[in-house]
């Protein structure tokens, strides 16, 4: 204990680290009323963390190339030894990062906390919400399986349907006029460099946003849920006499990613083919599709929405419209109540919204 | 009131569920990154013998490293590690001189791999073989 004294107070002299634990540690109050869902960005950021390490470890023996992807992955799988564990770790992490996001995005929308001041820190969590589609569909291709293959054959083909630009678009983005080598060479530079640093650099910004506009305050369990920022100066929303983030918070972040620990490690260790069908495990044939092609339960409401439409075009604006509205939400919702029971209307879209999407999802799932 | 027996139990099993975290995460990383055993390691190699004309040498992969068969214009033929043993570069067959180069810093060796001159420390090691029915067993 001497000894790491010695060595705190040595870096301190140095660094005055006690003033920066004092000031955005320990003396970083939160609202008293803060509640689990606020810890769902400390399990993203961990999902993250863990997704990059996982994803550096399989590029130690993958090999991006047409014709040795799928062994190489089948050598990571089979031979390598715990491949198996860092694969599945890493392709069910990302499902789950998906999945938390969902929650960390409805958490934010029930409680309010997009309002302005906040429209910064949507904005920037909306974009880093369609980083990690693009990363996980990006990410799909690369095992170059039966399923890789024409799941991206099929979602790159939608783009096809916009007017004037769409076939070009289809034909730049898969470099040639199918899915191919030239396909597998581009997702996999966007999949490991491009999206990973755009999405790092977002997080920064996220995280910047945060610490300028400070925590929300939840609207349970206070008597007044409005918002009463003002407009005309900025300030920062501190929590005099609030709970301090370390270490009562932080131990709620590390509770929440314990949990979420235990339920994705079930799933890794019980089901880890949840999100596998029976193509993933074969090696993409170009000559061959197979029958029934889904693409990942988080496309499924986007896949349907395309079906369900007479005109493919018209599946894409709809979507492209939702998508718009759902991004510029903040700037459309000015009201100042924050308590979803106080906000009827916003209930019912947003419970309709989810149910929807859910339908929509079960729907493209069975059809 | 701190109880001071209390905290220090709960620091020593959080301490062990760490430690036990660590080692479980560690392990197989470590697993995954350590050089992967090959099959054909420590196994025969066999060359045919007309791959090794007088006065001529055959590189080769053995025991997962780099070997060499050498036949001396007298018929002679020997088989050693193209390793050399100074800094683990692969040495060099001159057919003319009848000695190995190594071309990193001019370590000279004799087609026996003892030491003519340069930094390496010891001589190359041999390698076993036999040779029957036209073909050189190696290992």
């Amino acid at each position: 204990m001497g000894l790491l004294k010695r060595l705190t107070d040595w870096i301190d002299c140095r660094l005055g680290v006690r003033d920066i634990v004092a000031r955005e540690l320990t003396g970083y109050l939160l609202p008293c009323n803060i509640n689990a869902w606020y810890s769902m960005g400390s399990i993203l950021l961990f999902i993250f963390s863990l997704q990059v390490v996982t994803g550096i470890l399989l590029l130690i023996y993958y090999v991006p190339d047409a014709d040795k992807a799928f062994k190489s992955v089948t050598f990571i799988m089979n031979d390598v030894p715990f491949g198996w564990l860092i694969r599945m770790c890493h392709a069910v992490g990302s499902n789950m990062m998906v999945l938390i996001l969902l929650f960390h995005m409805l958490s934010v929308l029930f409680m309010g906390s997009y309002k302005r001041p906040r429209e910064l820190n949507w904005l920037s969590g909306f974009i880093l919400f369609n980083l990690v589609m693009g990363i996980s569909l990006t990410g799909y291709l690369l095992p170059w399986s039966q399923l890789s293959f024409w799941a991206t054959t099929v979602a790159t083909n939608s783009v096809s349907s916009i007017p004037v630009i769409g076939q070009f678009l289809v034909e730049f983005l898969r470099g040639g006029k199918l899915v191919g080598p030239p396909t597998l060479g581009r997702f996999f530079a966007l999949h490991v460099t491009v999206l990973p640093l755009a999405m790092a650099a977002l997080v920064g910004a996220h995280l910047f946003f945060l610490k300028r506009t400070g925590v929300s305050t939840p609207p349970f369990g206070v008597k007044d849920s409005k918002n009463r920022w003002q407009g005309d100066v900025y300030r920062y929303e501190g929590h005099p006499g609030g709970i301090p983030f370390f270490p009562n918070y932080a131990l709620q972040d590390a509770t929440s990613i314990a949990l979420y620990l235990a339920f994705f490690l079930a799933v890794v260790f019980f089901d880890p083919y949840l999100f596998f069908t029976r193509e993933s495990f074969v090696a993409a044939n170009p000559f061959q599709t197979p029958a029934h092609i889904k693409p990942e339960w988080y496309f499924l409401a986007n896949y349907q929405t395309l079906k369900i439409f007479p005109n493919e075009f018209i599946g894409l604006a709809v979507q492209g419209a939702a998508m718009t509205f759902l991004a510029l939400f903040p700037f459309l919702d000015r009201g100042s109540e924050r308590h979803p029971l106080k906000r009827p209307l916003f209930m019912a879209a947003a419970v309709g919204g989810i149910l929807l999407w859910l339908g929509l999802s079960i729907w493209g799932h069975y059809s | 009131m701190v109880n001071e027996e209390r905290r220090k139990f709960l620091g020593i099993c959080l301490g062990g569920v760490t430690a036990s975290a660590a080692i479980a995460v560690g392990y197989p990383v470590y697993r995954y990154l350590a050089p992967l055993q090959k099959e054909n390691a420590g196994s025969k190699v066999v060359i045919p013998e007309q791959e090794v004309p007088a006065g001529g040498a055959k590189f080769f992969e053995y025991a997962g490293s780099t070997a060499v068969l050498v036949r001396r214009q007298g018929g002679e033929l020997l088989a050693l590690s193209a390793v050399c043993t100074h800094l683990g570069c692969i040495v060099q067959w001159l057919k003319e001189k009848e000695e190995f180069l190594c071309p990193c810093h001019a370590g000279h060796y004799s087609p026996e791999g003892v030491v003519i001159s340069g930094p390496p420390p010891k001589p190359l090691a041999r390698l076993p073989f036999v040779v029957a029915n036209g073909a050189i067993t190696i290992g």
